[in-house]
């Protein structure tokens, strides 16, 4: 009857891999010599990442008037960045927590990339909340702590506040849901390692983890908890950044939609980051039969979902617009889509709204390529809904003697490089030190939809 | 740390104490010169990264060491204010000013409010001249050749030269602007009566002279009459820029305000002819665009008109067609037959034929003796445009043996160029007075620099009688004398300024006034009070020469090319404020552009040439010799067609020095052009012909040369329509700005307010207010856009100049700033609207609810307070503020110039980088207020707690006190019909209100305007 019910679908593991195999293919990798290839591309990220210590180094020195700033528009590429950033993350925590909940085993292949993506995401994200301050060496003022002046108090009816609690939670959350994940293949790479270095490292790491029943129970009871924290994090960490705009006045900002448009947004930017990666990591890596075409598929599928979502919330609120009679409301859209900024919405509709459409097609999720580029136009549109957002509502709000463009400086450009170069540094090196797919998990998974189950041992 | 009770001292002079510390230590500033590399340069300057950058940042200031006074002297208490009453130097029109001094130095000039014509209103210039005195780059000792000479040693020589001089008969030249001292002009008159060939020459460098010429001609003595404005029931005024900038646009200011008071319901009726926008323009009832070779023909059309009713039958040929309707020149005839007796025709050409058409128009109308003066006549402009052609002969014949310059800058100000200039390098002896190194300096064989007028001592007639007194309020920094000392001393009396003043008024003020007869109660008196009214010199005038009058027939508009009008600004004048950042960084009151001067332009003949805002054109005058003019364009609406106006005073020498004024990193652009000055000096298109100094007689041709220069402008859209593809169906102008018509009002008082109805307090007891609640009301339509106010606020909160590239960027740090607003009404005529605007100190106010570390917090008087030093710079709340009142500190703007920091106001912060600040509606001076009334043991008065913009404003447009007080001036505007908010749908509920602007016209019904 086991077998009945396991051979209903077609494997999530191609290639008929043993469990011996398995560790194999994503351990080895590890234990080789680099590629030329990856040397090279950490070269070049590492080499954003400088361009941006720099220009963030300058920045922090010498003021925020660096930036393309000015008395209207208070807010661009700063909180743009920061909110694509946050929003990149939500896809992994979706893909760890909320797909474990709904137990879509297929998630087994990519959840260690997807959540290390979320946190390196939210690293690079987290810069700019403290850079983007006139003086970030008092950044931590944000935070209420216990202090002899007073004791002085935050607001907390600040979004900003909200935030600072926001994304602390979601990082620590991350990050720890991450590493207890990582802790069986921590011991399996302890076990592997013929180098003192990695023994010592990884066992310090894996925290002694014996594979003990005891050990695998407690670890599944763990982490079917951060599961369960991780969950509403991915509904409320974007929802908390999209008040940052909702509570305020501001037409354009002061919309009720915002948390559901943002989060719709957010795992829509982070599911096509996920399979920029996935499908680059997989080929260069050698790991296709383990991220297949049908989990390229379903990803393609919460993108094209997302994308419906996100374009219904465009809709949405130019209805809203038009509804609400207030002509401040009504400007601000036909100021998007027709004003001096119209490229940036365009190119917003485009890439999100039309290009992803090509994913209902299944030939086009079939063919991988498509799918990469795809994902990237997603990215380049999720970066100017954010940018659209923020810089045409300020740029001409209620009183038009305050109206002003925007245009961004060397400093600001470089300093989205640099974050880029941040987020592919880290990654580059998560794929060199950290198993990129989580061996254990996929072991429990690699029977499913293979009918000679004894086969998989050994 | 230690507390607060130890004494330091810095030096042991200073322990000794005495004023004579100060002296020495502000002498040790000049001369060590605006910075020294120190230890803070160092570590800027070793390299930085990220670490290096949060170890920089959390430097602590060094400690300084300072004590108080040990002997204290009578009446100072460290940390509190006196005022001094004084004559401000800013022009030749006198306003009376109050000096607040503190400490020893003056950190503030206001307005006197019992000045008789400056009423307590003090212009942008005035106010702005106060950085003049602590002014590094003024001449601190005489110069010979370039050469620090003693004084004696100066006065020696120059001495020996004009004896010299006059043993051969040479020609002596003391070339100057208006002076209206009393007895400067005696000591001077001394000095040429001393010599067998020297004359007194008088030009303005922006002239009036044709003005004088015609009253010569009319009434047989040249002089220039006082307007009175408040009696002025209509008021047609042909170019005549008074509220802006036309000799004693204060005055005018609060006289014109004064005959505008619609609450009284006796409201004057203002037309404006006029070649491009002025501030006069703005706001008038009516206005029209005339070439300026329109207007003789458009005078004598309308003479003709008024001496028709007047029953004179002038038997003149048809003249040209009448730039101006015909059917509005007629209503305008009768309105002012009328009104006669109380009708003013004013007249701000230079073209004498038309200034005598204006003469006799008021003559018809019965204005002699009624608005305007001539038996208490002004002297606030003396300028002999024909003395001054003549002097230039003589300069270019090498007739010249000496010429004295003094308070002008003829090398500058005058048209010839480098002709000129070599003509005044050529002359044997050249002395200027000059307190800075201009133009004329820098040719001069000697300069004795003049004293700042708030360290001297000097008297001023600029009215005829009222004699006022300007009294030093610091002592002077450097080794400057004033021209009076200077001019006593060579007559042989080397008294200080002190006594010759005395002595002068012992002689010829005091003996024309009967209320004291104790001289030396009189002079305390008027040294109080800062001016004394006296018996007023006679002035004989003949009746009125009829034969002057001619009609002019022929236009002489220009058909093909463009009619050049030279102006001056606001801000710059004549170029004398070239040397002030805060005036070049004042957005001009119309164009709102900043740290240049440019080519405006119609939208119309912009549209034809093909150029937009910053494109740079080529100016082509037909006239020889003259250099050819690239400008940047400006696109200014309701200007005529075929004008194209360039601001005078601008490329001067004295800008140099702003080349790297704002902050400087790696993007950063210069605040200079590529000439190394800010703007470009258009003199040289003046033309000295006939006795006249024109403005406006060059004609040019214009052409594009591609080349760009993107304009510093402060305010880029402006009107409060929305462009028309994206308007939303149905919706007109935003009510940011609500007027309406004087027939609508009188129908109904809240005509034109579109007000919604306050909302239901969702927090009611939030704000209780149980005290006093400060809030501010501003009549708009009092208000001339002339942004007195934007430079006081300045002044008093320590605001930095950020350059021309910053503002460039958005990021000008006005706290107080005046949107300007066109609108188009019927017969196509462009109105414009001036909005001040600051914090709105709004009650629910959204900044507030979205500071993560409550730096901007709400006070229990009604203040949105910014508290600095908990700022982490996060702008949210400006991102919030609807109005966007709240600017940030971009950068550290630079404060190491020493001796320009003694201006500061001790009382408010200098706020660092990375941190918001905004309008507080000046609480340092309601907390001063507070204070004194606590310990007097009574209420706030209305009134004590004044900010600084209520406070400067000749308009007195702007009321603010105590909200809960219902006998505060405040409240009782705050009830007024026409008192609106900014933005009332939103709920914030500001604490400003402003009052509609009332335009003196027939129609009712608002649809007529539209944006």
């Amino acid at each position: 009857m086991a077998d009945a019910v396991l051979t209903l679908r077609p494997p999530l593991i191609e290639g008929d891999k043993s469990i011996a195999q398995v560790t194999h293919d994503v351990c080895a990798p590890m234990e080789a010599r680099p590629s030329r290839l990856w040397w090279l591309a950490l070269a070049a990220s590492s080499s954003l990442l400088l361009l941006g210590v720099l220009a963030i180094g300058y920045q922090v020195a010498v003021g925020v008037g660096t930036w393309g700033l000015n008395r209207t528009i208070g807010w661009a590429f700063d909180i743009t960045n920061f909110v694509f950033w946050i929003g990149i993350g939500h896809a992994g925590t979706l893909i760890s927590a909320i797909l474990f909940l709904f137990r879509q085993r297929w998630r087994t292949s990519v959840n260690r990339a997807a959540e290390a993506m979320t946190i390196f995401a939210v690293m690079c994200a987290g810069i700019f909340p403290i850079i983007h301050t006139g003086r970030p060496w008092f950044a931590y003022w944000l935070f209420p702590y216990p202090n002899t002046r007073g004791s002085l108090w935050v607001n907390f009816r600040s979004p900003l506040v909200w935030d600072c609690f926001a994304i602390s939670t979601y990082f620590t959350v991350s990050a720890m849901f991450w590493f207890i994940g990582l802790l069986p293949d921590l011991a399996t790479i302890r076990d592997r390692a013929t180098a003192k270095w990695r023994r010592t490292l990884a066992g310090i790491l894996s925290l002694g983890w014996n594979g003990s029943y005891r050990a695998w129970q407690r670890y599944e009871v763990v982490y079917l908890m951060l599961a369960g924290l991780g969950t509403p994090l991915v509904i409320s960490v974007h929802t908390i950044v999209s008040w940052d705009f909702a509570t305020s006045v501001l037409p354009g900002w002061h919309a009720t939609l915002f948390p559901p448009y943002f989060v719709a947004g957010a795992i829509f930017s982070g599911m096509a980051m996920v399979l920029t990666l996935m499908i680059i990591a997989r080929k260069l890596m050698r790991l296709e039969d383990y991220i297949t075409l049908r989990h390229i598929d379903r990803m393609a599928k919460l993108v094209i979902l997302t994308s419906c979502i996100v374009g219904l919330s465009y809709a949405t609120e130019f209805f809203i617009a038009l509804y609400s009679g207030s002509s401040y409301e009504q400007f601000v859209f036909l100021n998007r889509a027709l004003g001096p900024m119209f490229w940036a919405y365009w190119t917003m509709v485009s890439c999100n709204l039309l290009i992803p459409q090509l994913l209902w097609f299944r030939r086009i999720r079939a063919y991988v390529p498509a799918v990469f580029v795809i994902s990237i136009f997603v990215n380049i549109g999720m970066w100017f809904e954010r940018f659209v957002i923020i810089v045409t509502s300020l740029s001409r709000d209620f009183l038009p003697s305050n109206w002003f463009h925007y245009a961004p400086t060397r400093i600001e450009i470089a300093t989205l490089l640099g974050s880029f170069g941040l987020f592919f540094t880290l990654f580059l090196l998560f794929c060199r030190f950290v198993p990129v797919i989580a061996v254990a998990e996929v072991k429990g998974v690699l029977k499913y939809g293979r009918p000679h189950a004894e086969a998989i041992h050994e | 740390m230690s507390s607060g009770n130890k004494h330091y001292w810095k030096a042991l002079e200073e322990k000794e104490g005495g004023p004579e510390f100060l002296k020495d230590a502000a002498r040790d500033l000049v001369e060590r010169g605006p910075r020294h590399f120190g230890r803070r340069d160092f570590l800027k300057a070793a390299g930085f990264t990220v670490g290096t950058a949060f170890a920089t940042g959390c430097r602590r200031a060094p400690l300084q060491k300072a004590i108080p006074l040990l002997s204290q002297p009578e009446e100072i208490v460290p940390g509190r204010c006196l005022f001094y009453a004084s004559t401000c130097g800013g022009c030749s029109a006198g306003c009376g000013l109050l000096a607040k001094v503190r400490d020893g130095r003056p950190i503030k000039l206001e307005g006197n409010p019992e000045h008789p014509f400056s009423n307590g209103g003090l212009c942008a210039t005035g106010q702005a001249s106060i950085l003049g005195l602590y002014d590094s780059q003024r001449l601190q000792h005489p110069l010979k050749q370039g050469n620090k000479i003693s004084r004696d040693a100066a006065d020696r020589e120059i001495l020996a030269r004009l004896a010299s001089i006059r043993s051969q008969h040479g020609a002596v030249r003391f070339l100057t602007g208006t002076i209206t001292s009393p007895s400067v002009l005696a000591a001077l008159e001394e000095v040429l009566k001393s010599l067998p060939d020297a004359r007194h020459v008088v030009y303005d460098p922006v002239s009036n002279s044709a003005l004088l010429d015609a009253y010569a001609q009319t009434h047989g003595t040249r002089l220039l009459p006082r307007f009175h404005f408040e009696s002025a029931g209509v008021i047609a005024s042909f170019d005549a820029d008074f509220l802006g900038t036309w000799i004693s646009p204060v005055e005018y200011t609060a006289a014109y305000r004064a005959g505008r008071n619609l609450e009284e319901r006796r409201v004057s009726y203002h037309v404006q002819f006029e070649p491009r926008m002025s501030v006069t323009g703005t706001k008038a009832d009516q206005r029209f665009a005339v070439a300026p070779g329109d207007f003789g023909v458009l005078l004598t059309h309308l003479t003709g008109l008024v001496a028709k009713r007047a029953g004179i039958s002038l038997n003149w040929a048809e003249p040209d067609a009448s730039p101006v309707p015909m059917s509005f020149l007629e209503g305008l005839a009768e309105q002012l037959w009328h009104a006669r007796g109380r009708s003013l025709v004013l007249c701000g050409s230079q073209a004498i034929e038309e200034q005598v058409l204006a003469n006799y128009l008021n003559h018809l109308l019965g204005s002699y003796g009624t608005t305007i003066d001539l038996e208490r006549p002004s002297l606030q402009m003396q300028g002999n445009d024909q003395d001054l052609e003549s002097l230039v002969r003589e300069l270019h014949a090498g007739k010249v043996h000496a010429l004295f310059v003094y308070g002008v800058n003829p090398a500058f100000d005058l048209p010839g160029g480098d002709e000129l200039r070599g003509v005044l390098s050529r002359v044997p002896l050249l002395v200027s007075f000059s307190q800075r190194m201009d133009e004329t300096a820098f040719l001069a064989g000697y300069v004795l620099p003049e004293p700042h007028f708030l360290e001297s001592w000097n008297d001023t007639e600029a009215v005829n009688g009222v004699a006022s007194i300007s009294q030093p309020t610091v002592h002077p920094f450097g080794e400057t004398r004033s021209l009076l000392e200077t001019l006593s001393a060579w007559n042989g009396k080397s008294k200080s300024g002190y006594e010759l003043l005395r002595e002068s008024w012992r002689a010829r003020v005091f003996p024309r006034q009967k209320k004291e007869s104790n001289f030396d109660a009189f002079w305390d008196r008027s040294v109080h009070d800062g001016y004394t009214e006296v018996e007023a010199a006679v002035f004989k005038t003949k009746p009125f020469d009829l034969r002057a009058v001619q009609p002019i027939l022929r236009s002489s508009a220009a058909l093909d090319k463009f009619a050049l009008v030279l102006y001056p600004t606001v801000s710059m004048l004549d170029g004398r404020n070239a040397y002030n950042p805060w005036l070049h960084e004042l957005p001009d009151p119309i164009s709102k552009v900043t740290w240049d001067n440019y080519a405006s332009l119609s939208p119309a003949a912009a549209k034809k040439l093909g150029v937009n805002n910053g494109d740079v054109i080529h100016l082509d005058a037909s006239r020889t010799g003259l250099r050819t003019l690239e400008l940047p364009a400006y696109i200014q609406p309701g200007q005529h067609d075929r004008v194209v106006g360039v601001a005078l005073g601008y490329g001067s020498k004295l800008s140099a020095r702003f080349a790297k004024v704002g902050p400087q990193w790696i993007d950063a652009l210069l605040s200079v052009g590529d000439n190394g000055l800010v703007g470009q000096n258009v003199a040289s298109y003046l033309e000295l012909k006939n006795g006249v100094l024109h403005y406006s007689s060059t004609q040019v041709t214009l052409s594009r040369t591609g080349k760009q220069r993107e304009l510093a402008c402060t305010q880029i859209h402006n009107t409060l329509t929305v462009p028309e593809h994206l308007r939303p169906g149905g919706s007109g102008a935003r009510p940011i700005v609500q007027e309406t018509t004087l027939a609508a009002f009188l129908k109904d008082p809240q005509s034109g307010v579109e007000d919604d109805e306050e909302k239901e307090d969702l927090w009611p007891t939030d704000h209780p207010y149980t005290g006093p609640r400060w809030g501010m009301v501003i009549d708009l339509n009092a208000c001339t856009g002339c942004s007195s106010c934007v430079i006081a606020c300045q002044i008093e909160n320590n605001i930095p100049v950020v350059g021309r590239d910053e503002v460039r960027r958005n990021r000008e740090m006005h706290w107080m700033r005046i949107d300007r607003y066109y609108s188009e009404s019927d017969h196509g005529q462009v109105d414009v609207a001036h909005q001040p605007l600051m914090c709105q100190q709004c009650e629910n106010a959204p900044c507030e609810t979205v500071c993560p570390v409550l730096a901007t917090v709400h006070s229990e008087d009604g203040l949105n307070q910014q508290v600095y030093n908990r700022c982490v710079g996060t702008r949210y709340c400006a991102n919030n503020c609807p109005y966007k009142g709240r600017r940030f500190n971009w950068f550290n703007y630079s404060h190491d110039d020493q001796l320009q920091n003694l201006v500061l106001n001790p009382d408010v912060t200098v706020r660092s980088r990375g941190v918001m600040e905004k309008c507080t509606f000046c609480v340092q001076r309601i907390q001063e207020a507070k204070i004194e009334a606590k310990r007097r043991g009574e209420k706030v008065v209305d009134g004590a707690a004044q900010t600084a913009c209520q406070q400067s404003c000749p308009a007195h447009a702007i009321y603010f006190g105590d909200l809960n007080d219902p006998s505060s001036r405040v409240s009782k505007m705050m009830q007024n019909p026409r008192r609106y908010r900014v933005l009332e749908e939103l709920n914030v509920r500001p604490a400003v209100g402003y009052l509609t602007v009332v335009r003196n016209r027939d129609q009712e019904s608002k649809e007529e305007q539209h944006g």
